[in-house]
Formats: structure tokens, C-alpha cells, sequence
């Protein structure tokens, strides 16, 4: 697919436009005169427009099967190719410009790297939709194992969402900001950094103002500096208000299937999905203001965002304000943690603090008192003692606001005496637990736990940590985040192992709607697309089950020979032994039924397991279920590896995944479901031929095997 | 695997280090005499103080690393002035290295580094190990990492 033809002006102009105005002034003021400012400028543009020309004929991306490709680069080319399950998150940013001209920006983020890792400029808006749709319908798709439908309802259900997701995806409103909360946030984001910003550029002024002010008394002095202060103040809160007011307005949060959306901004509108599956943290944060007014609010962090990117620290999703208990329902939405209880740390930790803030307070003083010393001798140093009133306060809110829950599946921590920030970690997204005691906690026997997450807040220091508590109490609660990360961990891959035997079912169900809605919504060359995805997905699907069913279905025929297919260590025999009477007594049914529908399929594949499986010998244990093969190899990897002539086909030797391994067999599967119906009819044929076979040596059954796809190759 | 503690030399390397920071500590005192305003003796007792906390702090720092790989995590207990205990799940490994600096290669040791995706503990180093020690730690985590199942990686 290409970009949006406007897309090349636009990237053109937003390139060069800077430079162009710069040249423009540098030749204008050199009294060239206007033509050759002009004739630069508009060289300038030119070269940019051809490069532009260049980036747009080279960039093409495409969605297949189970990556997105990007091809890009005029002069160093990339080609990169993004799992959809790799994919965090997809985000859709749309300027005022690019909404004049109908473009938008698309960026999807994984979670490895410093930078966005796809990031497609520009396309248009519908097509950007559908980017984002596609790639959740496909994510899901290929990683179905992960949704967690576990028994028969839910898979009914997750079939019906399919269904309907692939039509038009249905959206539950999780949260919409009103007209007053919106207000509320304008009035409540004071930036303190604005003000640092003001103050530095306005000092610039006070140099030459100060020529104008001939003799000022103090009086004047102070006056005008508190005014100038307050000023700062007020100009700083009205464009934090302006800005928050354009970032947060129209912010809508929703939930559609397994992943949450959301969309905001004025000018600017972005809007994006974050699948549930793939959030790290929850933050609850408020601050005095908030609390007072009952308000919080709520950010939601992916493994996507490198931190400092993208402006508001990563979160692009993060509720800006609402009512406390409707942030906890929001936030119990996304995860469900139950009703935290928190439990603080041991109430002389108070004195830890008292003793900090008291030593805060007094180096404040006496950098009062160096300045006094140093300036003029008259004020009041020791002004800053007054202070000390509110450490005690201070001390006992930042004791009272810490803590740490355990819950079912999340821990909960809580810390900050001004703004107060709770932080929901599921176990199962802890990447490390780590337990320090810096020297003056060890003085208290205190020390801090820190779960550390793949979320990008962490590095602002935000990550949740359990501060300040008792040593046996940090060192037991180490323990206990590692046990559970284990047994979530556990539960998580029972969970999808215990689903993959299912998965065939739900596919066969899903398989014709899908094919129908492929068909339908998407344009030509992408129905081709589906249609291939939906070839894997079957094969896939239905391998697992496929040497159990072999199994069961002869063993079923002929009592004397199930010990035989138990016992049986080669999957490829077990397999021709089904193909066989197909082939030889039903070559009517042979042709009408597989070989219709995927001619090039059966052949291939039939060849290539015949070698691969031989060489091989797979083994299937009892339980159907194969698994790879952790042992070390002695290779020698200094050495080439030895050559294997597969023909054109790459082969795996020793898969490193059992999904690999089952995957060989796979799209046999499909014959094998075809012929169930001939197995059971010819059963009898088959056993006979399968005896005879048996008997032999394997060169033998190769020998039939080959011979077999003559016959077919002749038919044809 | 018992806890294990490092090579010993890895003290020298540490001192080492510990000799280039108190030169350029004691820097802004050579200045000052240069300069006239301290005594011959100033930056020399500056040197030697900062050098013998240097060594102090690399001797003690020695004797408290040591590391560990229990069932399904590793564990790194480190750390003088602020004590660290670490632990990194097997599963959450996302690649590990063993490296090799200048003054390493001089002493005839190695590093392994063990990357994980999480922010904070991102990558931790385990120093002091024979570069034999390293690969083989390597390729111990490597194998248990792969065996723990790399799909729960993030």
C-alpha cells in the first residue's frame, strides 16, 4: 500500500519551511533583492519535493498474514517487518493542516527500541482507520491463545465479537469528559515548568528595563517585582489551562473487544488502541486540589512509549481528571484489582522524616542566611525557619499516604505527600524485584521494595515501589512478588496451552463468517490476503488434534492395531497411512474434495514431509503433545553447519518451538479432515495396506509415499 | 547453584578505578596549590584520603557481591553504601551478553550483562567472572531463559 499523494507537499513544506524563511531572511538582508531570495527559497523547495517524490514512490507498506511490512529509504533502504503481536500499541495523529488536507499520521510502537518503530506519514484518515483495525483483528487472530476464552460460552462469544469486529467494531463508552470536568482540568494544571520557561525569557528584559527605571526606591522595587511575579503566575496558569484545555478536549476513552480506544485534542486530534492484554500499570494520581474536590486522575501505561517521548511522558491514553470513584470503576475495568487495603510502614519511620524535611528547612536557612551575609545585612535569614511548623504535618501525610496491597493479582503501591500517586502492577507484568537499603535506612531497619515494570514511567520515578518498611517484612514481601509473578506466569501459559486444543473449534466456526466478512469489507487484494490467513489459521489450527485423531480413528477400526499407532514414532506414517486408501481406492472423491480447494498444498507438502519427518523422526509422546528439544547440541558452531538438500524448501532440522514442529504437518491437517469421512468408510482397505506397509522397511513406505504423488500428479 | 561469590581480582580492577577517580577528585586541589592557596601537602592528603576510601569501598564491595541462579530467577545481592538485592526472573531475560573492557582483558576477567525490558533493573552486570566463567553463564542463562518461555517476555 502507499501513502496519501497530499502527503508529499505537506512533508515537503514541513521540512524546508523553517530553512526556507531562514534563507530568505540571510539572502534578504544581504541586499541580494527579492529574485534570488525567491530563486533559493524555491530551489530549496524543489530539492526537498524531489526527495519527497522519492520517499513516497519507495515507501510502501503492506499488511500480511502475521507482520505488518514497511519497505522505505530513498537513499539507505529499510525493510522491517513488525509481528502484529509485537505490536503495544497504534496510535493516529491528525494536526489542523493534515485535517485541512485529509492526512493522518500513524505510529505503532513495540516495545523494544528508543524510537517509534512504525511510524507511516502520512495517510488518509479512513485508511488510517483501517490500518488500526486491521491490525487488532489480526493480532487477535494470530494470537488467539491469548484472549483467554477458556470454556464453550466465551467462545461462543469471542466468535460473535470476531464476527462483528470485522464488520464494524462495537465500542462500550468507558469515559467521556464533560463540559466541567474539562474546565476543571484547565483550572487544575498549573505548569510549573512554564514558569521556570517565563522567568528565564523575561530575565533577558530585565537588563535593559533596568536602564529605564533611572532611580526606583525599593518600595517601587518590591511592587513591581511582586507584580511582575504575579503576572508570571497568572500568564503561566492561562496557558497551562489553554493547553490542557486543547490536549484533553473531547476526550473519550472506550473499550472495544480486548482493546481500549481513545481519542482527544482541540487542534490536534489523536486517537489510538491499546490492547488490554498489553498494559503494564495503572497510576492514580491527585494532589491537594484534587482531593479536595474529590477528583483524580488516571494514566495507563504500555511497554510502547520510549521514555520523554511523545510529550505527556508516554501516556497517551491517561483520564485527565474524574470523580475518585469513578476513576477506581474505570481503573477496575481495565484490571480488576478488588478493594485495596493498604498497610503503611511502622509509625517511628516519622522521625526518618521529620529528622529530612527539619534538615531541608535548615539548609534553606542557611542559604538564607549566605545571601544576607553575602548581599545586604538587613533581612530577616532566619525567615525560612518558620518552615520547620510544617514539617511535622508533612512528615505524618507522607508516613500516612505510603503503603503497599497485595491483592489477587496485583500489587498496589501508594506514595507522595503532595501528590499522592497509587500504582497498580498486575503480577504478571514484573520484570524485576529489587530490594534496597540505602545507609540511612539501615540505621532505621528499614528498606525499600521496587517492582519494576516495562512500563515507561518508571524511569521518571514513578515505578511501584513499597518504601521504608520493616526489613523481614521488604525481604518476605520480595519473595512473595517473585511466587506470584511464578504462578501467574503459570497460569497464564495453562491457560494458553489448555486453549490451543480448542482453538480448532473456534476457528472452524469463525472460518466461514470471516471469509465472508473479508470478502466484503476489505478491497480485492486484501480478501487475498484474509483468504491466506485463514489457510494458516486452519492448518494451525487443527494440527494439534490431528495425530490424536489419526490415532483414535484407525485404533477405532482395528483394536489389535491401536497399541500399534500409540506405539508408532513416526507422525508421517501415521498420516499416509490415512492418505493412502484416498489415494488409492477414492481418487474421485480425492479430486472433488482436497485437491479442489488447495491443489498446490497437498502436493508440496506431501514431498516435503516425506523427507523432513523421515530425517527427523519426530516423536509424539502419549500425550499428543510435542515438545522441543531443550538438550545442548555438541555442535561445533566455528564450523559451517552440514547441508541438508531440501530442495526449495528451508527446513528446520531441530525446531526450537513446539509451535514450529506441529506447524511441519500442518496444512496435512486439512486432508485429513476432508478424508475423515473416507477413514472410517475404507478402514478396512487401509489396515490392510497399512500392514503391509508396516512390514516393510521405510525406504519401502518413501518408495509408496512418492508413488502416491505420481499417481496424483498423473490424475491431475 | 549455590550462591557464588566473584573472582578476586575483580578488587584490582575496582582499585583501579578507584585510583583514576581520586586523581581527578584531588585535581581541584593540585589546582589550588598551583595557585598558592594550599599547602604542598594538601593534594597528596586529599589523594591518599579518596584513594583509601576508593579501596575501602572496592575491598568491601568485593566481599558483599555475589549472585546466584535458583530455579526460575537469578539473584544479585550487592551494593556498599546503599545495599541491593535483585531479582530477575528467568523469564523476563531478553538477551544477556558477556563483554570484555580494557582493564578486564588486562586482569584476564569478564563481564556478563543480563538485559531485561523493564526500566529500572534493565540491564544488570554481574563483573568479576574468568571469561571461560562468563560464556558458560552466558549460555546457562541463555538456555534457562529459553526453557522458561520467552512468550511472557514483556
Amino acid at each position: 500500500m502507499k501513502l496519501a499523494p497530499q502527503s508529499v507537499p505537506y512533508r515537503a513544506l514541513q521540512k524546508v519551511s523553517g530553512f526556507v524563511v531562514i534563507a530568505f531572511f540571510i539572502v534578504n538582508s544581504n541586499d541580494w533583492g527579492l529574485p534570488a531570495a525567491a530563486a533559493a527559497g524555491g530551489a530549496i523547495l524543489l530539492v526537498a519535493l524531489a526527495y519527497e517524490v522519492a520517499y513516497y514512490r519507495r515507501f510502501a507498506y503492506e499488511l500480511t498474514a502475521d507482520t505488518l511490512d514497511i519497505s522505505s529509504g530513498v537513499i539507505s533502504r529499510r525493510e522491517r517487518e513488525i509481528p502484529y503481536r509485537r505490536i503495544q500499541n497504534v496510535d493516529v495523529s491528525q494536526s489542523v493542516i493534515q485535517r485541512a488536507i485529509t492526512i493522518a499520521a500513524v505510529d505503532l510502537e513495540t516495545a523494544g527500541g528508543s524510537s517509534t518503530e512504525g511510524s507511516i506519514r502520512f495517510v488518509k484518515p479512513d485508511e488510517a482507520t483501517r490500518i488500526r483495525r486491521e491490525v487488532q483483528r489480526r493480532k487477535s487472530g494470530s494470537s488467539a491463545g491469548e484472549g483467554g476464552a477458556v470454556d464453550g460460552t466465551a467462545d461462543v462469544r469471542e466468535t460473535a465479537a470476531a464476527d462483528r469486529d470485522a464488520v464494524g467494531p462495537e465500542e462500550e463508552e468507558l469515559f467521556a469528559i464533560s463540559p466541567g470536568e474539562l474546565a476543571l482540568v484547565g483550572a487544575l494544571s498549573f505548569d510549573g515548568r512554564l514558569i521556570g520557561l517565563l522567568a528565564f525569557l523575561s530575565s533577558g528584559s530585565v537588563p535593559v528595563l533596568s536602564g529605564f527605571i533611572p532611580e526606583a526606591s525599593a518600595v517601587a522595587l518590591t511592587a513591581t517585582a511582586i507584580v511582575a511575579v504575579g503576572g508570571l503566575f497568572l500568564v503561566s496558569w492561562v496557558l497551562g489551562a489553554g493547553v490542557a484545555f486543547s490536549n484533553y478536549y473531547g476526550f473519550r476513552l472506550s473499550r472495544a473487544g480486548d482493546e481500549l480506544r481513545y481519542e482527544r485534542g482541540l487542534f490536534r486530534r489523536y486517537s489510538g488502541s491499546i490492547p488490554t492484554e498489553k498494559v503494564q500499570t495503572l497510576t492514580v494520581s491527585d494532589n491537594p486540589a484534587k482531593r479536595a474536590l474529590g477528583y483524580a486522575s488516571l494514566s495507563i501505561e504500555t511497554a510502547g512509549y520510549a521514555p520523554g517521548q511523545s510529550g505527556d511522558g508516554g501516556s497517551q491514553a491517561a483520564v485527565p481528571i474524574a470523580t475518585t470513584d469513578r476513576v477506581y470503576r474505570l481503573a477496575h475495568e481495565v484490571e480488576s484489582f478488588g478493594t485495596p487495603t493498604f498497610s503503611r510502614p511502622p509509625k517511628r519511620i516519622r522521625w526518618r522524616y521529620v529528622v529530612r524535611y527539619a534538615m531541608v528547612v535548615a539548609v534553606l536557612v542557611g542559604v538564607a542566611f549566605a545571601v544576607d551575609w553575602y548581599v545586604t545585612p538587613d533581612l530577616p535569614w532566619y525567615g525560612p525557619a518558620v518552615l520547620l511548623l510544617a514539617v511535622p504535618p508533612a512528615a505524618h501525610l507522607k508516613w500516612k499516604h505510603r503503603g503497599y496491597w497485595l491483592g489477587d493479582d496485583h500489587l498496589l503501591t501508594r506514595n507522595g505527600f503532595w501528590s499522592r500517586t497509587v500504582t497498580v502492577v498486575p503480577y504478571y507484568r514484573i520484570q524485576t524485584v529489587i530490594d534496597s537499603r540505602t545507609i540511612f535506612q539501615r540505621r532505621w531497619d528499614v528498606a525499600t521494595v521496587v517492582a519494576d515494570t516495562a512500563g515507561s514511567s518508571s524511569l521518571a520515578g514513578t515505578s511501584a515501589a513499597a518504601v521504608d518498611f520493616e526489613l523481614d517484612e521488604a525481604i518476605e514481601l520480595r519473595e512473595t512478588l517473585q511466587e506470584r509473578l511464578q504462578s501467574s506466569l503459570a497460569s497464564h501459559r495453562d491457560r494458553r496451552d489448555r486453549f490451543e486444543w480448542f482453538e480448532g473449534g473456534v476457528d472452524e466456526t469463525v472460518e466461514p463468517n470471516r471469509d465472508a466478512d473479508a470478502a466484503d469489507a476489505a478491497d480485492a487484494a486484501d480478501a487475498d490476503a484474509d483468504a491466506d490467513v485463514d489457510n494458516v489459521d486452519i492448518a494451525d489450527a487443527e494440527d494439534p488434534t490431528e495425530p490424536a485423531d489419526t490415532g483414535s480413528a484407525v485404533g477405532a477400526t482395528d483394536p489389535a492395531e491401536s497399541a500399534d499407532a500409540a506405539g508408532i514414532p513416526d507422525a508421517d506414517r501415521g498420516r499416509e497411512r490415512t492418505e493412502a486408501p484416498v489415494d488409492d481406492g477414492a481418487a474421485s472423491e480425492d479430486v472433488d474434495d482436497a485437491d479442489t480447494d488447495h491443489p498446490d498444498d497437498a502436493h508440496t507438502d506431501d514431498a516435503e514431509d516425506a523427507h523432513t519427518d523421515d530425517e527427523t523422526g519426530t516423536e509424539i509422546p502419549d500425550d499428543g503433545v510435542i515438545r522441543p528439544d531443550f538438550s545442548t547440541s555438541d555442535r561445533d558452531y566455528s564450523e559451517p553447519a552440514e547441508r541438508i538438500d531440501t530442495g526449495d524448501y528451508a527446513v528446520d532440522r531441530f525446531p526450537s518451538d513446539a509451535d514450529v514442529a506441529r506447524r511441519d504437518d500442518g496444512p496435512e491437517a486439512e486432508t485429513d479432515d476432508s478424508a475423515e469421512s473416507d477413514d472410517s468408510a475404507e478402514s478396512d482397505d487401509s489396515a490392510e495396506s497399512d500392514d503391509s506397509a508396516e512390514s516393510d522397511d521405510s525406504a519401502e513406505s518413501d518408495d509408496s509415499a512418492e508413488s502416491d504423488d505420481e499417481t496424483d500428479e498423473t490424475e491431475k | 547453584m549455590t550462591t557464588q561469590s566473584l573472582h578476586p581480582r575483580v578488587q584490582v580492577v575496582w582499585v583501579l578505578r578507584a585510583v583514576i577517580v581520586a586523581a581527578v577528585l584531588s585535581l581541584p586541589f593540585a589546582g589550588a596549590f598551583y595557585l598558592g592557596r594550599l599547602p604542598r601537602w594538601a593534594p597528596a592528603a586529599a589523594g591518599g584520603a579518596f584513594l583509601t576510601l576508593g579501596v575501602v569501598h572496592a575491598v568491601l564491595k568485593y566481599r558483599r557481591w555475589s549472585y546466584e541462579i535458583r530455579e526460575d530467577a537469578l539473584y544479585l545481592d550487592r551494593g556498599v553504601i546503599t545495599q541491593v538485592r535483585t531479582t530477575v526472573p528467568l523469564v523476563r531475560i531478553q538477551h544477556v551478553d558477556s563483554r570484555r573492557g580494557p582493564v578486564e582483558r588486562g586482569v584476564g576477567l569478564a563481564s556478563c550483562v543480563v538485559y531485561t525490558a523493564g526500566s529500572r533493573g534493565a540491564d544488570v552486570r554481574i563483573p568479576g567472572l574468568t571469561p571461560g566463567g562468563a560464556s558458560d553463564l552466558r549460555e546457562e542463562l541463555k538456555r534457562l531463559a529459553i526453557r522458561a518461555d520467552g512468550e511472557d517476555a514483556v
